[in-house]
């Protein structure tokens, strides 16, 4: 079967196609040019230069969230339109799964997944590394880094950092008491490859139930929920 | 020609199924005003939510309506500009995907090119040339429609919209979100002379250039002039003269552009015409002129998709496709 896949949650766009669990193609993009001009593009190209048509999908994948708001709504719509224009069901991957999935693999490896969600937070999740599959620790949260730093000497374990907060994790984490590691740059952020290893392993569901996973209510919803807490 | 059309510029998710730009064949709605109340007024973040949530549903909602499949469709248009900018993307690229997927041209329709067309969904014989005046709670232009989509702005708000200062005297009054029917309820019971409100005059740039923010801030000075006094305020009164005020901006205006480009027939669009004083003055005005009035029903005035499949069939027909890096825009020039 033939499956799309569609990373749009931060900086970079990518889509990648897989054929059962075998990868065709995968096409990236750090231009800073808006997702909105450049991933369906890049869908397009992939299909047309693998000699494929988008009636031979059978499924589509997307990063669900965390992520820019913005970012993470312009991969889900586009997933929303094929699958629901071609009939063929989605499967919305955690931002994070994705990460670790294209990431450093190794058993045993100790997976730290974290996108900068300003205002102290990072979104993170964890996972270990069974027969080559990143198995979660963790659901996806936002977290502080100090709540983030106890969990991690807690595990009396290595840690390697990925995703765009690794970096901050790296910088402002407590390095004499947990040993953090950088991925490797090119294993570092979310890509549609990773997306798609995902979601080989997850169910799929309709257009309909595509849903985003934003980890964080809208501002107004925020402030809203603040001045009523202070009354 | 059958076309599937999708509009997510503000706060309505809408999907249509119009056929040769006329024919409605199914005009799916979701409204969120529910949602932005409580705000007093519409939260883009919330609003873009919310299309990404109801926009499948509604796209199967209008084929079931109108009886037809997914390879009946010829085209896909969507709206691409002006509107919030996180909402416009969420229709723009379900739009874009699904014209992909579908193997068929994609069509980015200006939101009031759309609110034009809705007079053609209304009105079976009208066609271009004819003067038609937009006013919505984000839009208010004078626009000559020389042909379907060769047009010319004749002139626009140097401000506020039309409908944005109906929405911002509302809430000082106390009469909620949206602003536009609870004014208009409540001036029908009032004199519209009641206060006497100011018609700015715009010098300079287009002649039929109008101004809406000065009658807004008269508005809330009254209001904020009566609390702080404890003088009685006569909000019926004060809507009917706000009512007044606006409808003589707009129809002054448009009969004056319609008398000096010789047009006998005028069109309204957008939300705006809903309001009933607006109605009756344009009514009364083109009578005396012997003017035709073309104004849709309350259910093609304000955001809707039939329109932008209306607009998109002569969108299509005058070559006017878009390839899947369409992009959406906050604003756009007409």
């Amino acid at each position: 079967m033939l499956m799309l896949a569609l990373e749009s949650s931060a900086k970079a766009a990518s889509a990648a196609l897989f054929e059962d669990e075998k990868m065709l193609a995968l096409s990236i993009q750090t231009s800073g040019l808006t997702h909105s001009r450049t991933l369906l593009p890049m869908a397009e190209d992939i299909l047309r230069n693998t000699d494929k048509k988008p009636e031979d999908l059978g499924l589509v994948a997307v990063s669900r969230g965390p992520g820019s708001f913005t970012g993470l709504r312009i991969g889900l719509a586009e997933a929303k339109g094929l699958c629901w224009a071609l009939q063929i069901p989605a499967v919305g991957v955690s931002t994070l799964e994705a990460m670790a999935y294209g990431g450093p693999v190794l058993d045993g490896q100790m997976l730290c997944c974290c996108m900068d969600a300003r205002r102290g937070q990072v979104y993170n999740a964890l996972f270990t590394v069974e027969d080559g599959k990143p198995v979660r620790l963790t659901e996806d949260r936002a977290i502080s880094l100090p709540e983030l730093e106890k969990e991690l000497i807690a595990s009396q374990e290595p840690w390697i950092l990925l995703g765009d907060g690794a970096q901050l994790c790296y910088n402002n984490l407590d390095r004499e008491k947990v040993a953090l590691f950088m991925a490797p740059e090119p294993l570092r952020v979310q890509n549609a490859r990773g997306v798609g290893l995902a979601a080989m392993d997850r169910e799929p569901v309709s257009a309909n139930d595509l849903l985003p996973a934003y980890l964080r209510l809208s501002q107004a919803e925020r402030q809203r929920l603040e001045t009523l807490e202070g009354k | 020609m059958l076309i599937l059309s999708v509009e997510s510029s503000c706060d309505e998710t809408a999907v249509a199924l119009v056929a040769d730009g006329r024919k409605i064949l199914a005009d799916e709605i979701f409204s969120q005003v529910a949602l932005h109340e409580i705000y007093g007024g519409v939260v883009p973040e919330i609003a873009a939510r919310s299309h990404l949530e109801v926009i499948t549903y509604l796209a199967d909602r209008a084929l079931d309506k109108a009886g037809m499949s997914r390879r009946d469709i010829d085209a896909v248009a969507c709206t691409y500009a002006p509107g919030l900018i996180g909402a416009v993307l969420v229709g723009v690229n379900f739009a874009k995907s699904a014209a992909l997927a579908l193997g068929v041209p994609l069509v980015p329709v200006h939101h009031i090119r759309g609110h034009i067309a809705a007079n053609y969904l209304a009105f079976p014989d009208l066609t271009p040339p004819f003067l038609c005046l937009a006013i919505s709670g984000g839009n208010t232009m004078l626009v000559d429609v020389r042909d379907y989509t060769d047009m010319a702005v004749l002139g626009r708000t140097r401000d506020d919209a039309a409908g944005e200062c109906f929405d911002k005297s509302a809430r000082v009054l106390g009469l909620g979100y949206p602003g536009g029917k609870p004014i208009d309820d409540l001036s029908k019971q009032g004199n519209d002379r009641a206060y006497d409100l100011p018609r700015p005059a715009v010098h300079g740039g287009d002649p039929y250039d109008m101004s809406f923010s000065g009658l807004k801030t008269a508005v809330v000075n009254i209001v904020h002039h009566a609390e702080q006094t404890g003088e009685p305020l006569d909000k019926a009164g004060l809507a009917a003269s706000l009512c007044r005020a606006v409808s003589e901006s707009l129809v002054g205006r448009t009969m004056d552009a319609a008398n000096a480009l010789g047009y006998d027939r005028i069109a309204v669009a957008g939300g705006v015409a809903a309001n009933s004083r607006i109605r009756a003055d344009f009514e009364a005005a083109c009578a005396k002129a012997g003017k035709r009035l073309f104004v849709p029903p309350l259910r093609l005035c304000g955001d809707n998709a039939a329109m932008i499949g209306a607009q998109g069939y002569y969108e299509l027909l005058a070559g006017h496709t878009a390839g899947s890096d369409l992009n959406a825009y906050a604003t756009k020039a007409l």
